[in-house]
């Protein structure tokens, strides 16, 4: 009977939650096309802001260029995109254009001589730029680049005059080349973000179904009718949060086929043959079972949570400020369990959310260690059921049940524990 | 004994279906203290009979009401429904009875059919027999044409047939009805009024409150008169009248109630 009165009850929230467009939107719609959207959205404004970029012409002004170095300029404008003129005023007043933003670069050039340990015509050039503005920056980035290259070709050729041979110019040269294939940089990449986003996903695909779930009832005054039924509160606590973490699970489910789709299917047309390989290096196959254990784990823990605040609220906006505080403290630990250097350990194994946030991590490198994995298991299985009984509790007290009790979780246990004192 | 819900009522030949003693409800309020809503109520319904409960707002109608739902734990006393005693067998005493108030609305997002399907599974109605109970209902209620549309884009009054539907779907023998007109207009009120005759005609045993008077006098069977959650007088109209003089029920409300000034009454239980 149990089973199927639950079964019957979370059926029922599932079939209202399914036709809530704030749900829908929230826990599928959102973690379905996220992925698509940022990667389109992204490529786009950055090919977009990269071609307005190109298009800008700088104005450099030039001080003090020594005669024998009369190519540079030609070399500094040969992109097209570049007008240099002399300044031969006081290039105290070129700074103050820069600075007012009419002028976009100011290269000064130094001669450097130091006796016989520097080449003849040697100089320095100081570049002044306004790093508040991006014209500015892109000018700076122009011009050190031109002379660079005219630099290391002056180099060439007093080499050359000197009859130095290549192999000894080279001495100390430094070359690196990265062992990794670009399918194990990708899983790196996604080791780092995934289990992030996951968290995010699941969090947000959970947040409205644990308010519709408890203030909302109270809301729709629906409440009191559903604490008719002829079932057990604990079966309709039961039903709620299954209906909850179905949903959480849900949204970091789809985030992550969508991310996998997203990488084939979006990444790849826009960014063609270089992000071929990039998109093959996708979630490995074989630790897919893995990954969804672990977002499912994500979905229980964050629904018991979710409920365990949310059961307090009376309307909406109560039920939201009541959560979010859950929500932050959940994804903060994940922010930094980003960092590589973080190692899947006995101890963080059983701390919750970041035990299943490390698995993710260690099961898209490839790679499962099994003692903490079966600890994160056990760690968050007790998590969840401390929460659902909690939650089953705190439905069988009166005031909660009417809704009439004031304050959230915290205040709960504070007149709990002082009635307790009381009566002791 | 059994009912349609195979065996959830226990035999109650020798008593009536709705059964109260010394039914006592206090909470603690941090600002007045302990309050004692419902004191000591003892009270019975019949099969066939509707009692009435006559108070003003906050003389604890719906606190007692709560209690036999069991909504609300009693804190002293108790109380039967069915036989079943609602401490010990909520769920019984749920599915033996169905609940009606202005704060027991309707899923917004599921439709008439799947509303009556869902409370008549959840209530322990035969599953077998639920889709032509719901059927049943459907066409009593005359609910046919919007039965597959979705509650929140129904009028008020198609709401209400749905709501009582909802309350009489698995075929309880008891039924409770807390100040069922409060948000209806007069037609739709009268309608619920004949609507809740008709199932006193069935054999069911209905509790139903109200502060208002007519309403009592031409529904109920007998009245209880609750003030500050004590039963002052129970009876029939006629026994209330010979028993006080008066014949008006507004004027003999106000005699057991014993109120002077009816407007400084009002605002003590305001307070």
């Amino acid at each position: 009977m149990a089973p199927r009165q639950i079964w019957t009850l979370y059926i029922h929230e599932v079939r209202s939650a399914l036709r809530e467009r704030s749900i829908l939107i929230g826990s599928i719609v959102i973690p379905l096309v996220m992925y698509p959207a940022l990667l389109w959205a992204g490529f786009a404004g950055f090919s977009f802001v990269q071609g307005q970029a190109d298009r800008l012409t700088s104005h450099v002004a030039v001080h003090g260029l020594p005669d024998t170095h009369r190519a540079l300029v030609d070399s500094i404008e040969s992109n097209g995109r570049t007008v240099v003129v002399r300044w031969d005023d006081d290039p105290a007043a070129a700074r103050d254009e820069v600075a007012r933003g009419s002028l976009d670069l100011l290269v000064e050039f130094r001669t450097v001589s130091d006796g016989d340990r520097t080449l003849d015509d040697n100089f320095q050039a100081t570049l002044y730029y306004n790093g508040a503005q991006d014209r500015s920056r892109g000018a700076r980035s122009r011009v050190e680049s031109a002379i660079e290259s005219y630099r290391q070709g002056w180099i060439d050729t007093a080499r050359r005059d000197l009859d130095i041979p290549n192999p000894v110019w080279a001495d100390f040269a430094m070359a690196r080349s990265d062992v990794a294939t670009i399918e194990e940089s990708t899983r790196f990449l996604l080791a780092m973000i995934v289990p992030f986003l996951t968290l995010i996903m699941v969090a947000l695909a959970a947040f409205y179904p644990a308010i519709d779930a408890t203030a909302g009832e109270r809301e729709r005054s629906t409440w009191e009718t559903l604490m008719t039924l002829a079932v057990p509160r604990s079966h309709v606590a039961t039903a709620k949060y299954l209906y909850v973490a179905t949903f959480g699970a849900m949204g970091g489910l789809l985030n992550l086929a969508a991310l996998t789709l997203s990488l084939r299917w979006i990444l790849q047309p826009l960014a063609g043959a270089d992000a071929q390989e990039l998109a093959q290096g996708g979630l490995p196959l074989e630790t897919l079972p893995i990954i969804a254990l672990g977002t499912a784990l994500l979905g229980l823990f964050v629904a018991a949570g979710m409920l365990v605040f949310a059961i307090f609220a009376r309307n909406f906006k109560e039920g939201q400020s009541m959560i979010t505080p859950f929500y932050l403290v959940i994804i903060l630990p994940a922010i930094f369990v980003q960092s590589p250097d973080i190692e899947f350990s006995v101890g963080l194994a059983l701390l919750p959310v970041v035990n299943v946030a490390l698995l993710l991590r260690e099961a898209i490198m490839g790679s499962i260690p099994l003692l903490p994995g079966l600890l994160t298991l056990a760690s968050m299985a007790a998590c969840v059921a401390v929460a659902v009984g909690f939650a089953q509790w705190v439905m069988r007290n009166e005031e909660v049940l009417l809704g009439s009790s004031k304050g959230g979780l915290w205040s709960f246990l504070k007149r709990r524990i002082g009635q307790w004192r009381t009566t002791a | 004994m059994s009912n349609a819900h195979g065996g959830a009522t226990k035999d109650t030949a020798n008593g009536p279906p709705v059964r109260t003693q010394g039914l006592t409800k206090i909470f603690y309020d941090e600002n007045r203290g302990e309050v004692r809503a419902v004191d000591r109520v003892d009270l019975t319904c019949q099969r066939g009979e509707i009692l009435g409960l006559l108070g003003a707002n906050g003389a604890g109608k719906t606190t007692t009401l709560r209690m036999l739902s069991t909504v609300l734990q009693p804190t002293a006393g108790r109380a039967w429904v069915m036989g079943h005693e609602v401490r010990s067998e909520p769920e019984r005493v749920r599915a033996s009875l169905g609940f009606y108030s202005a704060s027991t609305a309707l899923y917004p997002k599921i439709t008439p059919r799947e509303t009556l399907r869902f409370f008549a599974r959840m209530n322990r109605y035969p599953s077998r027999q639920v889709d032509d109970r719901v059927e049943e209902l459907v066409h009593r209620f005359k609910i046919e044409d919007y039965a597959d549309t979705r509650v929140e884009k129904l009028s008020s009054g198609m709401k209400q047939k749905v709501s009582i539907a909802r309350t009489v779907v698995h075929d309880p023998p008891v039924l409770i009805f807390d100040e069922p007109t409060v948000a209806l207009d007069v037609l739709n009120a009268i309608e619920l009024r004949q609507f809740i005759s008709r199932l006193r005609g069935e054999g069911k045993a209905i509790l139903f409150s109200t502060h208002i008077m007519s309403e009592a006098e031409q529904l109920c069977d007998r009245i209880a008169i609750i003030h500050h959650g004590e039963i002052l007088a129970t009876g029939t109209l006629d026994e209330l009248r010979e028993a006080t003089g008066l014949h008006y029920l507004e004027e003999i409300f106000v005699h057991y109630a014993q109120v002077d000034d009816p407007a400084q009454a009002a605002e003590e239980q305001l307070r």
